[in-house]
């Protein structure tokens, strides 16, 4: 999503960023990677809990879609840093407002489950009726 | 009739990692907010 972050912006959107870990670590992780929209943090996954964000199963690690989704990241130029306390913890993104409006909701359902960029500028340009993906 | 996710999210206050305490729903109060919930710092 950093790489399209002018974009966001272009379309007339925030961007932000959620995150589980310490300080110390998220600010690491916004200087290695230059990150130029807020990095909030949710130590204790309040953030994480209310979005419905779902926890994977071991097992997932064996999924060939997750193997898939690292060759994918390691091909784009990114490279995996410190799991932190919940390494099962799965992400999701949202497309919300102006307002407390529902555009676009993905939930991620395993690793890599990611929604593209494309997708939520569509969402940022589109507006209407929310889509959960 | 079930609130919006963004209506259950708004009133969250998280730190960013200056320090500063942000309320979620300011972030798309006026404008449409692109939120990504992170898997790991990665």
């Amino acid at each position: 999503m950093r790489d399209h972050y002018d974009e966001f912006v272009a379309a007339g959107a925030r961007v932000a960023a959620i995150g589980l870990g310490d300080r110390a670590y998220a600010q690491a992780f916004r200087e290695q990677t230059g990150m130029q929209f807020p990095l909030l943090i949710d130590a204790q996954r309040v953030a994480y809990r209310a979005a419905q964000l779902r926890m994977a199963s071991p097992l997932h690690l064996l999924y060939r879609a997750n193997f898939r989704a690292r060759q994918r990241a390691r091909a784009a130029g990114h490279s995996q840093h410190r799991l932190g306390q919940h390494p099962l913890q799965l992400g999701g993104s949202f497309v919300f407002g102006p307002g407390d409006v529902d555009r676009f909701i993905h939930v991620s359902e395993t690793f890599g489950d990611n929604a593209t960029p494309a997708t939520l500028l569509a969402a940022v340009r589109g507006g209407g009726d929310a889509v959960r993906a | 009739m079930q609130a919006s996710m963004a209506a259950a999210l708004a009133a969250i206050r998280l730190d960013d990692v200056d320090g500063r305490s942000i309320e979620l729903g300011w972030l798309w109060r006026d404008a449409p907010a692109v939120i990504a919930f992170l898997r790991h710092y990665g």
